[in-house]
């Protein structure tokens, strides 16, 4: 009996029991549309991947860390300097989910770009706007947990930003906070935010997510649809897996030399009582919101400024989960001024976050 | 013929994930190295270790913690073994896209004659 055979009856096996045929028969039959936009499909694959990686370095991280207000930074420290490549996989977790969160903001700009959230894929957009919040405060909640100076004065000020929504604001931060500052409830909160509530919540948003992907396909893109371009197509198996699996190793090859060459390094462990270091920023993904809030005047007629901003960019998030149904039909004046908000805003938010970074 | 090419790809790439896995338990291996003593299992060596002067005790002061930890390989082994480590894996990335674009291109021209198309069979 040669290998060959052997796999064969491994196979006949589990077909006999899984029915896997019905899963292979649907991958041979997905395609995935060519054309000068395609670039664009690799982003969806390449977050599940970095979501991969991020879940792998996280469980090893957890197996040595400790959430308690004494030992957060002293386990940190200890992974980083006595656990066999426990520095390695710290860097690893921390810079995917920078890459992580940067393909997921791609990959929602081209959509809006390429316009792809037209009906029938309005749900698939809001599920995707869904998981942009989740992959976002996934990096909030896990920036805390080092529990050093910076990060705590990091959350002081990102749990207190929520105090200006108004009507619930108080609410939120104290839901946030679990009290009214921040503290080791803080610290619990955040940490089983990070490993169980918000894994759960995306999880369950990917399935419906990749769902709707399977079920309505891959839309061609409108300035492809306007040219009148023939649908040209590529089997998803194995052509398109083939194209894929170049970009993931790519990808993934940048990501552990970035990882082993700059890895993120630990300041002393915080002090509730000590006043906010000078100079503290969030993490990069967030600049661009805390400089937009950064510029507002402290009042504005006779409401606090920080309340208009709240509301603006709250206004703003709104418009952007409802934008399936804003650009809902293929006119041609508010389809176009849409696509130039969707440039304006990728503008503001490299201007910002540059803005932030040297000043 | 074409067995044979495969057979060898496929030696040629688990021959690539083992020895870049190699490296890097190189490196885990050195560090439990210096944390297991083998001698530990031989009894003849199991002795109490120096009692400290009352000298050496007084001076012995609570350790501070350490203002900022950067993250670096710990000795002259475990960044070599890093350096091969990440040679190897880009050697590694370098020949399997080597064999990817073969694959696609194989693939490309099996689609591009309708090869698995029901109307052919």
């Amino acid at each position: 009996m040669n290998i060959r055979q052997i796999s064969k009856g491994i196979l006949a096996w589990l077909e006999e029991r899984l029915g896997l045929s019905v899963v292979m028969d649907f991958l041979r039959k997905k395609t995935v549309p060519q054309n000068k936009h395609t670039i664009w499909t690799y982003t969806g694959s390449l977050i599940l991947l970095f979501f991969g990686i991020q879940v792998v370095t996280g469980i090893m991280l957890a197996f040595f860390y400790k959430p308690t207000l004494e030992e957060a930074n002293k386990s940190v420290g200890r992974i980083m300097t006595e656990v066999p490549l426990g520095w390695i996989i710290r860097s690893v977790h921390f810079w995917s989910a920078s890459f992580m969160i940067a393909i997921v903001f791609v990959h929602l700009l081209s959509i809006w770009i390429i316009k792809s959230y037209r009906k029938p894929r309005e749900l698939t957009w809001m599920s995707g706007v869904f998981l942009l919040v989740f992959t976002l405060t996934f990096g909030f909640t896990g920036y805390l947990l080092p529990w050093d100076d910076l990060s705590l004065a990091a959350t002081k000020v990102g749990t207190d930003i929520p105090r200006s929504i108004p009507w619930a604001g108080m609410w939120v931060t104290k839901f946030l906070r679990g009290g009214d500052d921040v503290s080791t409830d803080t610290l619990t909160r955040f940490f089983s935010f990070h490993i169980c509530i918000l894994p759960l919540c995306l999880l369950f948003v990917l399935c419906i997510h990749v769902y709707l992907i399977q079920k309505l396909g891959m839309s061609l893109p409108v300035p492809a649809e306007e040219r009148g371009e023939a649908r040209r197509e590529l089997p998803f198996w194995p052509n398109f897996v083939y194209r894929e699996m170049i970009v993931w190793l790519i990808l993934g090859g940048v990501l552990i030399s970035l990882a082993i060459f700059f890895p993120p390094s630990l300041n002393k462990s915080a002090d509730l009582m000590a006043p906010a270091p000078e100079g503290i920023k969030p993490e990069w993904y967030f600049l661009f919101l805390f400089q937009t809030l950064k510029i507002f005047p402290a009042r504005i007629l006779f409401v606090s400024g920080d309340t208009v901003a709240v509301s603006l960019i709250l206004v703003a998030a709104v418009l952007f989960f409802f934008l399936p149904l804003i650009d809902n039909k293929p006119e041609e004046r508010k389809g176009k001024v849409i696509t130039l908000f969707a440039y304006l805003f990728i503008l503001y938010a490299v201007a910002m976050t540059a803005w932030s970074l040297l000043g | 013929m074409k067995e044979k090419r495969k057979f060898r790809i496929f030696i040629y790439i688990i021959f690539l994930i083992f020895s870049s896995f190699l490296s890097l338990f190189t490196i885990t291996a050195d560090a439990y190295a210096a944390k297991i003593s083998f001698s530990a299992f031989d009894l003849a060596q199991q002795t109490a270790p120096p009692a400290k002067s009352r000298e050496a005790q007084a001076k012995a002061q609570p350790e501070k913690p350490p203002e900022k930890i950067i993250p670096a390989p710990r000795n002259i082994k475990e960044s070599t073994a890093i350096y091969v480590f990440l040679g190897w894996m880009w050697l590694s990335i370098a020949v399997l896209i080597y064999i990817i674009r073969l694959k696609i291109k194989e693939a490309d021209r099996l689609y591009a004659i309708k090869f698995f198309s029901p109307e052919k069979k």
